[in-house]
């Protein structure tokens, strides 16, 4: 087995022009590593452990898109635990959506750890297939599992995953807030406000920041001020951090009354309008 | 013998006559008694028969914190009585006779007047009979029992103290029938309480009873007070008995006589039996009308009189905590104050309301049989029903409706254990029972497919998976290739059980099409290295077989690869070598042979699914 492990890593090693990106200069970062695909391949087709654990390392390294499809044929075929974990970290560190297809089953694995693992790459793989499978993974026993989904649905801009973010978000799941946070228009916007004060603010919280810096006609200003003088009244430290690290993070082409409400907010002046 | 002795008859109504008088304090219960094989009791027999029975008052009487509530059967009269009362109400001919104080007190049943008392002379109400005009009772203490004749009037007859424990009398045409020492039924001269003759009995008897008129003696059975009584020692007489039971709360029907009433309820004051001799029409002895009745707090059973199987079940808003069966049909009071009279098959015929909240309650039935009202569908759906009103803490009950349940024929039968499976207010052994008898189901399938169209469902709150196992070996005993490939999609359903996943398997072995081969494909990759328990493994290689079946070449060639790769979970791996020969011998022996299953591990530990 030792002898595999060395051809892999001498080939690895010695980086030929054959292998190395095409058109590659001077001034760019520091070359990857070069891969082997057919090496690669034999490796990840072994049967051993640290062997295909070595060529997934090696995978990552070197950023190589096309090895997604080494790294898919691995998962349909099937392997222990510590290779599939590192497995889909790698397809999900390579991003490739047609690799979402051979990651999408294990958001259904018996284990728990597989499943969160499948989730958070699917999130990186992206694609209607890895929406679909994570909108199915929110309706997982498994709350990391259903934390995984959500922020991964939210980072993919799956709007119309909405309601089943609001279904789960008082049951265990508060990274759903920051999805809906991110997603949500109109009256949706306007009924994940009006739950602060229901729901813990801890659960609410991770959704807040990225409402008020969104920018585009789905979240108002006017919904945006209220959310702040909500904020505002509540007075308590938590909500003043996080206004405070809105305001901090407020993007450059944000509405300028919006900013100027938070920071009003955060010198304790009210911003209904009731008192100006 | 056809009838006993009617020279003896001759020398006790001689007897009789040159004693009766207003003397109180007559001869019976003497222990001296010589076995006369049945001649004195036959001579009392002969000399009742011809007189006109007389039934009780059909009357429920009820216990309240204040006292006592009443309503006649026919609706026709309502009363309440103020009392601490000290006993539980008796009805006794037209009267109810109970302890108030250092009184024995008579209530007209029809309007609850007083009619008379009398001291209780420091004893304990045990219990009462009259015959129309007059009550025998039976007082007594741990140390004596008295036998206490009393007129229409209230004055008192004859009498008899005794140290032996004396039980529950009945009385008809001036006698009182007064069961003692396990044995006897003394029968007594109510005008001064000589025996005129004794019935020896060879089964325990402890209480005398008034069924419409007609008397029985027993405990355990009821024996009737005929022209066969007098064979009470050779166990000749018309006799009725309860069949072997097994219900919930072992519940009992006539309590000993030998124990003075009270009105304190308790949990059994809640599980009883119901069940009222009669005669059939070639004047066998029945129990109502071919059925008897059982309480298990809020719930009532209808039983078969022959056999003891259910007839019929129902769950009533309140606990029941008294009542008696008719000749046909049952009357029962309900915690909340509710008089349910219920024809034989368990439908309500009318109630009515006593306005009070009940502690216990007596009714008598009477000799009227009550009308048969409209039904309420098959047994199946009754036990479905009664089910549904179940609270967790009525497992006892529940175990057994699901015992019944099971051995019903009915479709819908198959629907309510698919429910009582899912549900989770039921505790894990009673699962286990509705699981085993949905597996062995043959019908109802549609009812199986909708539930495996079922899955855990966080977000829509079904949090609970359906009984993918059970159903998998129905469906595949019937081979309902329609489930394949709901079966399929529950293999890779995480949330159902390892052993519910094995059985889907194993049934996709003998179910799974072409179809299925891509989520047979999936389940077999997602687990072939990953298996950390035997139903898994199971699974993995029930799931290989099913590969190998549907998906030729393709299927083989995953499966021969798995087989070789180190990283297949090691009894995976031995069993999969035995599925590829197996299926290579199939193939060339009878290339269109239908696959007969894989040999499961031997250390699998799963269930064996009907192939």
């Amino acid at each position: 087995m030792f002898d595999r492990v060395a051809a892999l890593g001498i080939c690895l090693a010695a980086v030929t022009p054959a292998f190395a990106a095409p058109g590659s200069h001077a001034e760019k970062p520091a070359a990857r590593p070069s891969l082997s695909l057919e090496n690669a391949k034999q490796e990840l087709e072994s049967g051993d452990e640290a062997r295909t654990l070595a060529a997934l390392d090696q995978i990552e390294l070197s950023e190589e898109r096309k090895a997604a499809a080494l790294v898919d044929a691995l998962l349909n075929r099937g392997a222990n635990i510590k290779i599939l974990l590192r497995a889909l970290g790698v397809d999900g560190a390579l991003g490739q959506e047609s690799s979402s297809a051979a990651i999408a089953p294990y958001t259904r694995h018996r284990m728990p750890e597989v499943r969160r693992a499948a989730a958070q790459s699917l999130a990186r793989t992206k694609g209607a297939l890895a929406v679909q499978a994570l909108r199915q993974a929110l309706r997982s026993s498994d709350a990391g599992t259903r934390g995984a989904a959500a922020d991964g649905l939210g980072a993919l801009g799956a709007k119309d995953a909405v309601p089943e973010l609001f279904a789960v978000l008082p049951k265990e799941t508060p990274e759903a807030a920051g999805a809906i946070g991110t997603l949500c228009g109109g009256d949706d916007c306007k009924k994940f406000v009006a739950l602060l004060g229901k729901l813990p603010f801890d659960v609410m919280q991770s959704g807040f920041e990225p409402l008020l810096v969104r920018s585009g006609p789905e979240v108002s200003d006017a919904l945006k001020i209220q959310l702040i003088e909500a904020l505002r009244k509540l007075a308590t430290a938590k909500a003043n951090e996080l206004l405070s690290n809105t305001l901090a993070a407020y993007p450059a082409n944000g509405s300028p009354q919006v900013k100027q409400a938070i920071d009003r907010a955060l010198h304790g002046h009210s911003v209904s309008g009731d008192d100006q | 013998m056809k009838h006993c002795s009617v020279l003896y008859f001759l020398g006790v109504v001689l007897l009789g006559a040159c004693g009766a008088s207003n003397s109180n304090s007559g001869t019976g219960f003497a222990t001296t008694w010589q076995n006369d094989n049945g001649q004195s009791i036959a001579a009392v027999e002969r000399k009742l028969r011809p007189l006109p029975l007389v039934p009780n008052a059909r009357l429920a009487v009820g216990v309240t914190d204040t006292g006592l509530v009443a309503t006649t059967l026919d609706g026709k009269s309502h009363w309440t009585h103020g009392t601490k009362s000290a006993s539980l109400p008796i009805i006794a001919g037209n009267l109810v006779i109970v302890s108030e104080g250092d009184q024995i007190v008579a209530l007209d049943a029809a309007s609850g007047n007083k009619v008379w008392s009398v001291g209780n002379r420091g004893l304990g109400l045990r219990g009462a009979g009259n015959d129309g005009t007059s009550t025998a009772l039976i007082l007594a203490n741990p140390q004596k029992s008295l036998f206490l004749a009393v007129s229409a009037s209230g004055a008192a007859l004859g009498s008899v103290e005794t140290r032996t424990p004396l039980g529950a009398p009945a009385a008809r045409g001036g006698i009182a029938f007064v069961p003692w020492s396990n044995q006897y039924v003394s029968a007594l001269d109510m005008r001064n309480g000589d025996e005129l003759g004794r019935l020896l009995m060879r089964e325990q008897v402890s209480r005398a009873l008034d069924v419409g008129g007609v008397l029985y003696f027993g405990e355990r059975g009821l024996t009737r007070f005929d022209e066969k009584a007098c064979y009470g020692a050779t166990n000749q007489t018309n006799h009725i008995a309860l069949p072997k039971l097994d219900l919930p709360g072992k519940p009992s029907w006539i309590d000993s006589g030998m124990q003075n009433t009270s009105s304190d309820a308790d949990a059994r004051t809640k599980i009883r039996i119901y069940a009222a001799p009669a005669q059939t029409p070639n004047e066998n002895l029945t129990l109502g009308a071919g059925t008897f009745a059982a309480t298990y707090f809020h719930v009532l059973f209808g039983l078969d009189a022959k056999t003891g199987a259910l007839a019929w079940v129902r769950a009533l808003p309140a606990d029941v905590v008294g009542g008696a069966a008719a000749s046909s049909g049952f009357v029962v009071c309900d915690s909340a104050g509710q008089v349910r009279l219920l024809d034989s098959a368990g439908d309500d015929a009318n109630t009515l309301d006593l306005g009070s909240k009940l502690r216990v309650c007596v009714v008598d039935a009477g000799a009227e049989p009550i009308p048969p009202a409209a039904g309420r569908g098959s047994i199946a759906t009754q036990i479905s029903a009664a089910l549904d009103q179940l609270e967790p803490d009525m497992a006892e009950a529940e175990r057994y409706l699901v015992g019944e349940l099971g051995k019903q024929t009915e479709p819908l039968v198959t629907k309510t254990l698919i429910d009582l499976s899912s549900s989770p207010r039921i505790s894990p052994e009673l699962r286990s029972e509705t699981r085993r008898l949905l597996a062995l189901r043959t019908n109802g399938t549609e009812y199986m497919l909708a539930a495996l169209e079922r899955h855990y469902d966080f977000v829509s709150g079904v949090l609970l998976p359906p009984p993918v196992g059970p159903l998998a070996d129905a469906l595949a005993a019937s081979n309902e290739t329609r489930a394949a490939p709901l079966l399929a999609k529950h293999l890779n359903d995480p949330a159902n059980s390892a052993d519910d996943v094995a059985h889907a398997a194993r049934a996709l072995v003998k179910l799974a099409t072409k179809a299925e081969f891509e989520d047979l494909r999936t389940f077999f990759a997602l687990y072939r290295a990953t298996a950390d328990e035997d139903a898994l493994v199971a699974a993995v290689v029930a799931s290989a077989d099913a590969l190998i079946r549907v998906g030729g070449d393709a299927g083989r060639e995953i499966v021969d690869r798995a087989a070789h790769d180190p990283l297949t979970q090691a009894d995976v791996r031995r069993a999969l070598p035995d599925i590829l020969l197996a299926k290579a011998q199939s193939a060339a022996a009878v290339p269109t042979a239908v696959p007969t299953g894989p040999k499961a591990p031997a250390e699998n530990g799963s269930k064996k699914v009907a192939r």
